[in-house]
């Protein structure tokens, strides 16, 4: 320490003002001692893998020809049919990757791709408007219907999820590994629709009801639980009646009658979640909030007479946040569960694939048919085993007691 | 006799792959019946030197490259066998029986489940395998009554909670010499406890050793306790033992510099200042102050009582003095230091600064007064926001007092203010966790001289640290006050500080302000029976004893 000290001082008299380059803020070493966990680097990966596959969904699984040229005119059936959705993330995949090649720092890189998903999502659902019907013989191989079609390129599982191929045969049902005219690589549900295809449009389901339920508990949980716990008194015993009642709700049942009572939307469906699962976040922000409200630092905060909006936000919470974290990536977990568990009640989205629905149909048809329970069944128990492994990575990294043991 | 020999011992701890050399190669024999303290600074590797010879560090991340620790258990011409290479159950018979640790901390070392009988059968048990448990309690309450605890039957049936830190104290040396060991190692047992209370327990270790005639390896850092009970001396530094010898002649004539560097460095031989020519003009007067804290219980929160921290406390700071505040823990000297930056409301009573009673002003009116009054704490690990560098820390304060115009111009205020408490500028873009305990402190007043203060409460901010960092930190303190003609209001419970900093002092005791003075009178010529007590507690280097 002593010869790093000199060194700097050195360097400090020929550019006084410049950033220290060895300081690391405190989230990013807590990312660092996160990510050296060989559990968190294998659930990070699983994660990934998953996002890649769900914001290109369209450009993989796809029915329609990615390209081909008919009459010598170079069109895009897949890019015609793309739906709003398909395009806003597309996009800001793209976007978030420019973001990070020139180097923006990473809070600017998230509020970034927020922004930009809410806004290109409201702008492109005006402007897109795929054609509602799709005839998906059109574009069956090998092409019958249209005689000039010089060339085509078929995206690698070139089944749509909800193209049934109902006129082939009279069952669907096909297992994984009978290679013939058509190859399943991991056959098909009953009415002949591709599963791989399904599961990979069905990883969108997954990540999102996930990310924006939990996404949705966090703000609820952080602002009601902050404001109990600074506060004190009788909004924090206000607050905690509140909590009570909230964690009384049960969850799947309050879903299976708004299921029964409105649409099956999956927006629906989202909220619910998130506006049930907030009581837990909320005691752990409360919680952290009593605690650091009577340290030191806040303490000086307040006699330097800085505004409560300063002490709230930029003292307290950005300290407060790392047990909410922990318990988010297992709250995200059991969002997933809660969908899957819906889907295979049969309660869930009707036309749109889901994991849980597809464990559903294995055993509602009258044979058990092992490759519709085994894929989407381990995609869930890897997608939920991931947030997990992570989970508890960030809560050891975050422990203060392993990390004492670690520099005895 | 040598009771334990040390030859060359090193002890090495791995962690995440680095290693970390803790002690390098010491020697030190420790002979029946005498008491050698181990002094040094934190970091010295003192307390892993105890832990070595208990070999009580955990075994995944410790080895010893070199070394030896041979104990000659039981009489002069028994054998000596070497600790390091010993296998776990035998090492085991031997803690305990023969040799026997006490620790820093009382108020954790003690199991809240069990009563304080159950714990030191539990140790006799151990020793003497198959005893009845009858006898057992007697040797026990025997050992209670040892370490001078009033009625020892009941407090041998009593929860650790009901008593005090130097009852527990007392309770774990009991335990320790329940089982009547050669060797008894202390690894800063009084460190934790008021000046009264260590008083009483090292008193009480000097009588069980002149009885039972076992040795004491006494770990500390306070030089006036070696002075008041060492019979020999070793000074650690940096892992290695600079210096040993007899106690009076190596603090009389310490040889080594690092030695004479800590000798130095102790309040007590700091040279005195002249005083600074006080004003006498009343900068802020606290009339009649109390704070109370209701104790609340049940389904309806009812008051059941109240915990009066301070109580009645009326005094005024003067233009430019450092008043210290001592007293000795729960004296309500904290409670009263927040109060008076309006950090606690009090229940009742004034506290008049410039035409103002800050008690009862509202919040908004209070922060205009806030940049006159500021605060440093005690810890420095706490007193500073982790995720904010120092430089946002320094200039937060400024922007919300609209102090400067700019941002840039803030930065290199910020800047200037580094280099004001002697760090250099370029810390402005470190995090709290890339510094030294002294470093952040520095930083600690740097925030509050951000805001131009009048007045600064110092809330125990050395006792955190080395006497050699104290000493530097009090320094600036003094260049400081000099400089910018601010008035301090200095919190501490060491006497030693006090006489060195402070023109006139107040002693606290129940939340009442007992005995007020110049300084020099105060400790000079106490008058209250409390402050007496309290001063013939401490123990002094210019006590030591002549042998």
């Amino acid at each position: 320490m002593g010869n790093e000290d000199t060194e700097t001082t050195v360097l400090s008299a020929t550019v006084p003002m410049q950033r220290h380059s060895r300081s690391q803020s405190l989230s990013a070493r807590v990312f660092k001692d996160t990510f050296i966990r060989r559990g968190a680097q294998i659930g990070a990966g699983w994660l990934v893998l998953l996002s890649l596959v769900a914001i290109f969904a369209p450009l993989l699984a796809n029915s329609r020809p990615l390209l081909r040229s008919v009459a010598g005119q170079i069109e895009s059936p897949a890019l015609r049919y793309m739906t709003a959705v398909d395009i806003t993330l597309l996009l800001t995949f793209f976007i978030g990757i420019g973001l990070l090649i020139v180097g923006v720092s990473y809070q600017r890189i998230v509020a970034g791709v927020c922004a930009t998903v809410v806004l290109l999502y409201l702008v492109l659902s005006q402007l897109v408007s795929p054609p509602k019907l799709s005839i998906y013989e059109e574009y069956r191989q090998p092409s019958e219907t249209s005689q000039s079609v010089d060339w085509e390129v078929y995206a690698p599982v070139p089944y749509s999820p909800k193209d049934y191929l109902r006129d082939y045969g009279d069952t669907g049902l096909q297992a994984p590994g009978v290679f013939g005219e058509r190859m399943h690589l991991l056959g098909t549900e009953e009415n002949g629709a591709d599963l791989l295809s399904r599961m990979i449009h069905a990883a969108r389901l997954a990540l999102g009801i996930g990310l924006v339920a939990t996404g949705i508990a966090m703000v609820l949980g952080i602002f009601i639980g902050g404001f109990m716990g600074y506060f004190s008194g009788v909004v924090d015993m206000l607050g905690m009646r509140l909590v009570e009642i909230f964690e009384a709700v049960p969850t799947l049942f309050l879903l299976l009658t708004f299921v029964a009572f409105f649409d099956r939307s999956l927006y629906l469906m989202m909220v619910i979640i998130g506006l049930t699962s907030w009581p837990g976040y909320a005691r752990y922000v409360r919680a952290e909030f009593l605690r650091l409200r009577n340290q030191d630092f806040v303490q000086a905060a307040v006699a330097a007479g800085l505004p409560l909006r300063s002490i709230l936000f930029r003292h307290i919470l950005p300290n407060a946040v790392a047990p909410v974290l922990v318990a988010a990536s297992f709250g995200v977990a059991s969002a997933i569960l809660a969908e899957a568990t819906l889907s295979f009640l049969g309660l869930g989205l009707i036309d749109d694939p889901s994991w849980g629905q597809m464990l559903n149909q294995a055993v509602r048809s009258s044979t058990f048919n092992w490759w519709m329970a085994l894929f989407p069944g381990g995609a869930i128990f890897l997608t939920v085993f991931s947030y997990n492994l992570i989970g508890e990575a960030l809560r050891d990294a975050l422990d203060p007691l392993t990390q004492r043991a670690e520099s005895v | 006799m040598k009771l334990l020999q040390i030859e060359n011992l090193s002890t090495t701890l791995s962690s995440a792959g680095s290693e970390v050399p803790a002690v390098k190669g010491i020697d030190l024999d420790i002979h029946q019946g005498e008491t050698l303290c181990l002094v040094g600074e934190s970091g010295s590797g003192k307390s892993v030197t105890a832990l070595s010879i208990m070999r009580l560090l955990p075994e995944a991340i410790v080895s010893h490259p070199t070394g030896r620790v041979l104990l000659r258990a039981g009489g002069d011409n028994n054998p000596t066998t070497d600790l390091l290479a010993l296998d776990d159950a035998t090492m085991a018979s031997l803690r305990g029986s023969h040799m026997a640790m006490i620790f820093q901390e009382p108020m954790s070392s003690l199991n809240p489940v069990f009563t304080v009988g159950e714990q030191i059968v539990e140790a006799i048990e151990f020793t003497n395998p198959g005893i009845a448990f009858t006898e057992a309690e007697a040797i026990a309450i025997e050992a209670l009554r040892d370490v001078k605890l009033k009625d020892p039957e009941a407090r041998f049936r009593e929860y650790p909670h009901k008593l005090s830190g130097g009852q527990r104290q007392r309770i774990m040396i009991a335990i320790a010499l329940a089982c009547q060991p050669q060797l008894l190692i202390a690894d800063e047992p009084t460190t934790a406890l008021d000046v009264s209370v260590q008083a009483g327990i090292l008193e009480l270790m000097a009588e069980l050793q002149q009885k039972t005639g076992m040795a004491i390896l006494f770990i500390t850092h306070d030089l006036g306790v070696v002075a008041q009970i060492a019979d020999r001396v070793a000074v650690m530094q940096h892992g290695k033992i600079v210096e040993q010898g007899p106690c009076a002649s190596l603090l009389n004539q310490p040889q080594h510099a690092y030695t004479q560097q800590l000798l130095a460095a102790v309040p007590e031989n700091l040279a005195r200042r002249d005083s600074a020519p006080v004003v006498d003009d009343t900068l802020m007067t606290v009339e009649n102050l109390s704070v109370h804290f209701p104790v609340r219980r049940g389904l309806l929160k009812r008051v059941v009582s109240t915990i009066k921290a301070v109580d009645d406390v009326s005094l005024s700071i003067r233009q430019g003095e450092i008043l210290a505040l001592v007293g000795e823990s729960g004296s309500g000297k904290s409670t009263l230091g927040k109060a008076l930056v309006r950090l606690l409301k009090p229940t009742q009573g004034r506290i008049l600064y410039r035409d103002n009673d800050i008690g009862s002003l509202d919040s908004t009116a209070m922060r205009a007064l806030r940049t006159d009054l500021q605060i440093v704490f005690q810890d420095p690990l706490s007193s500073l926001n982790p995720r904010l560098t120092i430089a946002s820390a320094l200039t937060e304060p400024m922007a919300a007092h609209k102090i400067g115009a700019s941002h840039s111009e803030r930065e290199a205020m910020a800047a200037r203010l580094l280099q004001d408490v002697h760090l250099p500028a370029d810390y402005l873009w470190r995090y709290p966790h890339e510094m030294s305990g002294g470093q952040r402190q520095r930083v600690g007043i740097a925030r509050a001289l951000a805001v131009n203060p009048r007045l600064i409460v110092c809330d125990e901010v050395t006792s955190a640290l080395d006497v050699s960092v104290q000493a530097e930190l009090l320094a600036l303190l003094l260049e400081l006050r000099e400089r910018l003609g601010l008035t301090l209001l200095f919190i501490t419970h060491n006497i030693s500080v006090v006489e060195y900093i402070s023109d006139r002092t107040a002693v606290m005791y129940n939340g009442r302000v007992v005995e007020m003075g110049d300084t020099a009178e105060v400790c000079g010529n106490p008058q209250m029976e409390y402050t007496q007590n309290l001063l013939a507690s401490v123990p002094r280097l210019s006590t030591v004893q002549g042998n």
